[in-house]
């Protein structure tokens, strides 16, 4: 057969259109996706660097400068990983006791209630000694709660919610399920002052775990290669430290310097220019010519866990966000049942009832304008009319009204279309069954709109659950439920704004968006539902 | 033989555009009239005004008189939703509710207060039986009635009016969008609903008319050319513009 050029031409063109489409659509198609599971694999999963005057390694059992060796436990609830021996003196000193919560240890919004002993025993006086060491004995009066014995203080620790105690290590067999042993973080990394220096603009601030591990190993020749001035790194280890820890941590290629005594060890970090030295933190003393420097740590793990779903909000770092999914999913139950049925009724109006002339069209463009305004002018009005003027205050019920303003004319026009495409047959099928105006709008114009309403609706649901505009103004941002209309509150889209703006945490900031898109993942969902279930039951 | 309805110097204007003159023409009971006529004169416009579907529009004006049982239709007190009842009427295409088939045909019924579920089982079933659609979807009664093909959709559009139980139905080119074996399926209807009901029908099909009309009326831009029985318009026309019309000259 022959083929025409023209023809030929054609096919060609449909082709490069295909392709056009394809590769647009592709890239559409990757970009969302992309960004969906950005989102959803740093909400899920937290991944960080942080610095600590500590190194990773971590045991149950700390040995004091005596010998004694002591075991720190907390009560079960407290979900603590390890701590560092300072954070443990922190714990046990702090002055006033409102402020002495775990928040900054375990993100958990709960009081810290440090238990000791009384007694003057060698070992109890020697930990007082550790955990006092930075405040004087004073503090430790303040303390209301003691216990005599260890078996008294595992009791103790596992009755009273975010209680903390000690027992010595020879006593660890009588512990018990409900409290758990906390491990503690405690060997430094001491430098010589001069490699600390800066010099020619440069300086050495941190270690990496894998700088540390290369130096150790005796792979680093000049400290240029890890950003420091150039010396010769000189490996050491104090006799203070837990050798089956290090040795576990570094591997078979652990080549420290080492020492009889901490003299030694401290005069030998004193000396040498390029010393590193590792020194547990019970024996270590300050001194001008070394100083202990940051190692970073790689920190992975679940970031959206179940306590982040259903603890209770807390300021800051502390505490879930349970409370901001329950007033996020009553606003937009709220605001759906303000908006769907007077946005769907006055779209109903505008489609079936009113005499289309100028009138319907200023309200049709009326509804247009106000449906393209920024979200925060009306924040803006809000504020001035429901707060101000109606005297409702800042609180869920302004936030909820104004919400409702905001989406109800997307709803209006959404809804309009949705009536709009339903054929004048199915109307005249109907009315000329001898049906009225409302049966038929009732029962088979609005049922053959559901869809197009519906869609509408879905849209709705993602506006409300994502505004923070109106609810700057209007909500307030109190940490507390909805208790009744007038209450201040947070919801999640709020809350994720206030986090990032007041920098409290990223990863706190990804796991809210998180499940703010999940959230609105199921209202669509469900909706979607709904409107099949409507197909099938429309007319009944 | 009565007279169902009569239309008396009945003038129809859209707007300033006037596409009805001074139509009169009596309907008679338990007969088949046939509406006939080149696009665009009025057929349409015509068969609306005898259940006064025209007053959806809003710039209908219509002038004149329809009495049905004694009483002018267009008087002002006289009831439309009740004048829809007893005369029913199936567009040209078929328009079936998105809901299944028995809610469909339950839907007249129901909205004039029929809630008796087992007096509208009893009534669907027979206005599928009348529509001669009951044997095809006797199966499948609840699933959705846009799963029909067109004429199975038409006829239970047919079944639909007949279940307001109705005195006259009104046709609008009933098969205009069907395949031949569906049309002859309406048209068989046709023949055997003329015993109970009263039928008006539009086509522009002129074997069809010829075929099921007892009466025809040949209307021409606005005007009735000609109205008589089927026979004396097909084989004896007074106008030599029906003639032609009838014969294919024009239209
Ligand atoms: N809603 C309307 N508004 C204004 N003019 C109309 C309207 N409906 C019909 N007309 C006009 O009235 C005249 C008669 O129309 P009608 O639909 O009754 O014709 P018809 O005989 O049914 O034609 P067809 O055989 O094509 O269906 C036409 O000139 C048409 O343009
Ligand atoms: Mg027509």
């Amino acid at each position: 057969m022959e083929i025409s050029a023209n023809t030929k031409k054609i096919h060609r063109n449909e082709n490069i259109a295909r392709g056009v489409i394809w590769g647009f659509a592709g890239l559409t198609i990757l970009i969302l996706a992309w960004i969906l599971g950005f989102i959803l694999y740093r909400g899920f999963y937290s991944n960080n660097v942080v610095g600590y005057k500590y190194t990773d390694m971590s045991s149950d059992v700390l040995t004091l400068n005596d010998g004694s060796e002591v075991i720190f436990i907390a009560n079960k609830g407290i979900r603590v990983k390890d701590l560092t021996a300072d954070s443990m003196q922190e714990l046990y000193t702090h002055v006033i006791r409102e402020l002495n919560k775990w928040s900054d240890y375990t993100e958990q919004s709960v009081l810290c209630q440090p238990i000791a002993y009384k007694d003057e025993s060698p070992f109890n006086s020697s930990v007082k000694a550790f955990l006092l060491g930075k405040e004087g004995l004073d503090n430790w009066k303040s303390y209301t709660t003691y216990a005599v014995d260890s078996r008294q203080m595992i009791e103790k620790v596992a009755e009273t919610k975010g209680a903390l105690g000690y027992i010595p290590a020879g006593d660890r067999n009588l512990l018990t399920k409900d409290v758990v042993p906390i491990p503690l973080r405690s060997i430094q990394v001491a430098m010589n002052s001069e490699a600390l220096a800066i010099k020619d603009n440069r300086s050495f601030q941190e270690f990496t775990e894998d700088t540390l591990k290369a130096i150790f190993a005796g792979k680093v020749v000049s400290m240029t290669s890890i950003g420091g001035i150039g010396i010769a790194p000189l490996p050491a280890i104090a006799p203070n430290v837990n050798r089956s820890l290090t040795d576990n941590w570094f591997g078979p290629e652990f080549i420290p310097k080492q020492f009889d005594t901490m003299e030694g060890f401290y005069d030998y970090m004193s000396r040498n220019p390029g010393a590193v030295g590792l020194v547990d933190y019970t024996g270590y003393i300050p001194s001008d010519s070394y100083e202990t420097v940051t190692v970073q740590r790689r920190e992975r793990g679940m970031n959206l866990d179940l306590w982040f779903l259903i603890e209770k909000p807390a300021e800051g770092n502390a505490g879930g966000i349970s409370y901001f999914i329950i007033n996020t999913l009553f606003m937009i139950l709220m605001t759906l049942l303000f908006s769907a049925p007077i946005g769907i009724l006055a779209a109903v109006y505008l489609v079936e009832y009113a005499k289309q002339g100028p009138l319907v069209t200023v309200l049709r463009m009326g509804t247009e304008t106000l449906a393209g305004i920024p979200s925060i002018v009306f924040g803006l009005f809000g504020r001035i009319f429901f707060v101000n003027i109606l005297g409702m205050g800042i609180g869920f019920i302004s936030s909820t009204l104004t919400v409702t303003l905001m989406i109800l004319p997307t709803l209006v026009r959404t809804s309009e279309e949705a009536l709009k495409a339903v054929p004048p047959i199915l109307r005249e099928g109907s009315m000329g069954l001898g049906a009225t105006k409302w049966q038929t709008i009732f029962r088979v114009v609005l049922p053959a709109a559901s869809q197009g309403i519906l869609t509408g609706v879905i849209l709705a649901v993602g506006r409300v659950a994502g505004e923070t505009a109106v609810l700057l103004y209007t909500l307030g941002s109190s940490y507390d439920l909805v208790r009744n209309l007038h209450s201040p509150a947070r919801v999640l889209s709020l809350h994720l704004y206030l986090l990032f703006s007041e920098a409290v945490s990223f990863d706190r900031a990804f796991a809210t968006g998180t499940v703010l898109v999940i959230i609105v993942l199921i209202t669509n969902l469900l909706t979607r539902r709904l409107i099949r279930k409507n197909k099938q039951m429309a007319g009944r | 033989m009565a007279t169902m309805i009569e239309v008396r110097k009945l003038d129809l204007h859209y707007g300033d555009f006037k596409a009805l003159h001074g139509i009169d023409m009596e309907i008679e009971e338990n007969e088949v009239t046939a509406l006939i006529g080149p696009s665009g004169c009025g057929k349409s416009t015509f068969i609306r005004t005898i259940n006064r579907m025209n007053d959806l529009i809003d710039s209908v004006r219509i002038d004149g008189e329809i009495y049905y049982g004694g009483e002018n239709i267009y008087d002002d007190r006289y009831d439309v939703i009740e004048l829809r009842k007893r005369i029913g009427m199936v567009f040209q295409k078929p328009n079936p509710f998105p809901m299944s088939i028995y809610d469909n045909i339950a839907y007249g019924p129901r909205i004039h207060g029929k809630k008796n579920k087992a007096e509208l089982d009893i009534l669907v079933e027979k206005s599928l039986h009348h529509a001669a659609l009951w044997d095809e979807v006797k199966d499948r009664i609840h699933s959705p009635a846009m799963g029909l093909s067109g004429g199975q959709q038409q006829r239970l559009c047919l079944a639909r009016t007949l279940a307001v139980e109705p005195d006259v139905v009104l046709m609008d080119e009933p098969t205009s969008a069907l395949d031949p074996v569906s049309t002859a399926k309406i048209e068989d209807l046709v023949h055997e609903l003329k015993k109970d009901y009263t039928i008006v029908i539009v086509t522009h099909n002129m074997q069809q008319a010829g075929r099921i009309s007892d009466r025809t009326a040949f209307f021409l831009n606005g005007y009735i050319e000609e109205f008589g029985t089927t026979d004396q318009i097909f084989f004896n026309p007074v106008s030599s513009k029906t003639e032609a019309y009838i014969s294919g000259k024009f239209g």
